[in-house]
């Protein structure tokens, strides 16, 4: 385009990107609605939904059951916020990082409680960091890439575990340990907490912490918004794509542990279906899958709102597979909502 | 050249954008069997002219003629009813695919028979693509995948492809920007013979010497008008050139009288294999230098290795590169160890390289100093002080910085985008056409923050294509061509024509200076 002199512009047809400024303050409203307040209303619609069709909904047992099963979920999407921040969508190898990571702290359990959790958390931060490197260096697409790890993992694990479930041994220090990270509470300030809750707390705590207020978190959040101005600003896009699947990576072996010692046994299923519910959450909590938004609060209502409606169907009936069409649904309708949204206010 | 009338010929065409009139009554002809050059400086209309001529405006005024009979050139298919073929200067083929596929996509010949209209031809693609490549004298397989050939072979093609459509005019932009100097004596040869079998052709182009090897006529754009047009016999390098440049009331030199202090940034030997070599120079303090050269002599590419940005690769041979920063050895690695050491770049494509476009104005301000601040958040330089002095400074409107930076207009996107790089403080400031795309009263606060810069001992390296604006600036530039230092001018040998015409790889015929 020919704009070398063109006095008027502000209406010159190169240089306004964006609607109209009428039409841009409505765009503006909407977005913040969607992004700020939108989440927290779907929340409040679906606890009123689930306090009118359920007695159930507010009882203390239900209450934990929905803490229960978003625990888990909630320490993987704090995790995968920095992928998907950084523009590198998801991980979809976390089912078998999971797997992998349950499945290394069960066979280390000769090594105690501290070689228990240090095999699980090396098998968490070494995928990633090949992930991390793949995605980051080589530039690779991050879902074929993922999903081909996710395939090699899912192999490896039946083929040296002969296919075969392990059981930790309550009878050693490290398995009875290791069991009872599931089921040990934890007094914080009066009120008592399941350990993985409070595990879940201190994950999201840190990262807020990370995204929000570091320098590390504003490069993330950079190269999620543009790659190329962000290696232009002399920021070392590669490594910094790398971090994100390391955290992520970390997250999720964490919430391997877990899961592996609240089943009691270590299989190479352990985790299925997490990424997807990750994924889920992390788009509804306000993170753009075209990258550079997010916070770490944001994926913690995003949890929320997927634990809040799985239990709702749960309650009214719903089977577990049309929980999985509803869940679909779901995110059918924020990727296209949020795709919209993305185009308006993109770049011409 | 032969008698009657033009293949086209255009009265008083004239396109207007929003505020500004981007071609101006400008006539314009091309007849059977000639080479017509249409030259200009950046944004002096030729890509408008061009792009009208293929039928991509639909609101021009003015008459268009094809052989005598009025049209109407609004769309690409009217454009190419009329007989009018296009050679884009960005290659556009689809390289996965094959040579007969890109050269005859759209109209893929089909087997006959009664399943033939979902049947491909392929004896008949062969035959016919060889037939286009033979004209052009590409001695390939049709099936060769595009991306397995070199540039001067595709460019081969995409002219292949233009013939293919049996054209009256073929219009050529820049095509010899990807090309070595032997590829291009043989692309002239190719237009000799497209010539003599009575194609008119349309060569646009800011390379001299090619114009006057091809050319038969040439006419000049200047600012959107017509300025000069005639055989080609009846120029000369310096003709032409003042015709481009003008003889403008001259911008007011920003920085002429300022005395630069000690040598600040002194380059070697350098050398990019393939891109610069052996270039030498030396940047004080205090100082605006400015880089001139044509499309791919070097210009960014030697910028942004001394930034780090690219990867780092000598020649073997000649002696050894060193670069000095003030009197310590500097070798670039990567960008934020040239941040740390005070280098700064500003990239040309504030769109694509510059600026997060969905991120606010702040966001984008502050993201400059995040690769080398020593605070926790790394925003060390990045608070809203900074941010309000640098938009006061440049004069930001509207001065808001929650704004996303895609919603200021180009001039104000461009300050934000020279606020991102002064909030570094560098010692050595890269610019990379800091003003490119951007409206005059932009232009104009930008230059003069840029002069305020050196004033405060910055030294300023501004990389453009703008020759106005590179004279206005600089006390003293170098001019890149085919990766070398051909000249280097200062004081009063520093005019636009001095440059265009070394960027041309002439000398000077009369000494000091011709504006």
């Amino acid at each position: 385009m020919n704009a070398t002199t063109d006095p008027t512009h502000r209406s010159s047809p190169t240089d306004v990107a964006g609607p109209r400024p009428d039409r841009q303050r409505k765009t503006a409203l909407v977005s913040r609605v969607l992004h700020r307040g939108g989440l927290w209303l779907m929340l409040g619609g679906l606890v009123l939904v689930g306090l009118l069709t359920s007695r159930q909904f507010a009882s203390a047992d239900n209450l934990i059951n929905i803490l229960r099963s978003v625990t888990l979920l909630g320490i993987v999407s704090v995790g995968v916020a920095f992928i998907t921040c950084g523009k590198h969508y998801v991980d979809l190898s976390i089912p078998a990082i999971m797997a992998a990571a349950g499945m290394a702290a069960v066979s280390a359990q000769g090594w105690g409680p501290a070689g228990m959790l240090a095999a699980a958390l090396a098998v968490g931060l070494g995928i990633g960091a090949v992930n991390g490197a793949v995605v980051g260096y080589l530039r690779l697409n991050p879902i074929i890439w993922t999903l081909a790890v996710s395939f090699f993992l899912d192999g490896f694990l039946r083929w040296a575990y002969a296919g075969r479930q392990i059981y930790p041994d309550a009878d050693t220090p490290g398995g009875a340990f290791f069991l009872n990270l599931s089921q040990a509470q934890v007094g914080l300030g009066g009120a008592v907490l399941p350990l993985p809750t409070v595990v879940m707390l201190a994950v999201a705590l840190a990262g807020a912490l990370l995204l929000g207020g570091t320098r590390f978190g504003r490069k993330v959040q950079l190269t999620g918004a543009d790659f190329e101005v962000a290696r232009l600003s002399g920021v070392r896009v590669g490594r910094t794509v790398m971090l994100t699947f390391v955290v992520s990576g970390v997250c999720t072996a964490i919430a391997g542990v877990l899961l592996t010692s609240m089943n009691r046994q270590a299989t190479f299923e352990t985790g299925l279906g997490y990424d997807f519910n990750a994924v889920t959450a992390v788009v509804l909590g306000g993170v753009a899958l075209n990258g550079g938004r997010g916070s770490v609060v944001g994926v913690l209502g995003g949890v929320a709102v997927v634990g809040v409606l799985l239990n709702v169907l749960q309650l009214a009936g719903v089977g577990s597979f049309g929980q999985m069409v509803v869940k679909g649904l779901v995110f059918i309708g924020i990727v296209a909502g949020t795709s919209a949204f993305a185009r308006k206010v993109g770049r011409e | 050249m032969s008698d009657g009338p033009p293949l086209i010929q255009m009265r008083g065409v004239t396109k207007a954008y929003p505020g500004t009139l981007a071609i101006d009554a400008v006539d314009f002809d091309v007849r059977a069997g000639e080479v017509h050059a249409l030259m200009g400086e950046n944004g002096a209309g030729k890509s408008t002219l061009m792009k009208l001529l293929a039928g991509g405006f639909g609101d021009y005024t003015g008459g268009v003629t094809v052989r005598g009979a009025a049209v109407r050139l609004g769309t690409p298919a009217a454009a190419r009813a009329a007989g009018i073929a296009m050679v884009h200067q960005e290659l556009s083929l689809a390289e996965p695919l094959s040579i007969a596929e890109n050269l005859l996509a759209g109209r893929l010949p089909r087997a006959g028979g009664w399943a033939g209209r979902w049947r491909l031809d392929r004896r008949a693609l062969r035959d016919q693509t060889r037939r286009w490549l033979t004209q052009v004298g590409l001695d390939a397989d049709p099936y060769t995948a595009v991306e397995q050939l070199s540039p001067h072979e595709r460019q081969l093609v995409e002219i292949a492809k233009a013939l293919s459509t049996e054209p009256a005019v073929l219009v050529m932009d820049e095509p010899t920007s990807a090309l070595s100097r032997r590829e291009v004596e043989r692309l002239f040869g190719l237009i000799d013979g497209l010539k003599r079998g009575g194609l008119g052709v349309v060569y646009i182009s800011h390379h001299l010497p090619e114009v006057f090897r091809v050319a038969d006529r040439v006419t000049v754009l200047r600012d959107g008008r017509r300025v000069a047009s005639g055989p080609i016999g009846a120029f000369t390098s310096e003709g032409l050139v003042e015709a481009m440049v003008g003889r403008r009331v001259a911008d007011a030199r920003v920085c002429r009288a300022r005395e630069p202090g000690a040598v600040r940034l002194k380059v070697s030997h350098y050398s990019r294999r393939g891109f610069f070599h052996d270039v030498s120079f030396a940047l004080r303090e205090g100082e605006i230098l400015g880089v001139s050269g044509l499309a791919g002599a070097g210009r960014s590419e030697l910028a942004r290795a001394l930034c780090g940005i690219d990867p780092q690769e000598s020649l073997a041979a000649g002696p050894r590169p060193s670069i000095e920063l003030d009197g310590a050895p500097y070798w670039p690695t990567t960008l934020d160890a040239a941040l740390r050491r005070g280098l700064a770049y500003l990239p040309e494509d504030r769109k694509n390289q510059g600026l997060a476009l969905l991120n606010t104005a702040l966001q984008n301000v502050r993201s400059g100093r995040l690769a080398i601040a020593r605070d926790r958040r790394g925003d060390d330089a990045g608070r809203r002080g900074v941010f309000d002095r640098l938009a006061a400074a440049l004069q930001l409107d509207p001065p808001e910085p929650g704004r996303p930076a895609g919603q200021f207009s180009g001039g104000n996107q461009q300050k934000v985008l020279l606020a991102k790089w002064l909030a570094v403080d560098p010692k050595v400031l890269i610019l990379d056409e800091p003003t490119r795309g951007v409206d005059v009263g932009a232009k104009q606060v930008i230059h003069a923050s840029i002069a305020a810069l050196a004033d405060t001992g910055c030294s300023v390296v501004v990389v453009s294509s703008d020759l106005p604006e590179l004279v206005a600036l600089c006390g003293r530039a170098v001019v890149l061509r085919r990766g070398r230092v051909f000249a280097e001018l200062a004081g009063d040998e520093l005019t636009e024509d001095r440059v265009l015409l070394a960027a041309n790889g002439e000398r000077p015929a009369r000494a000091g200076g011709a504006a």
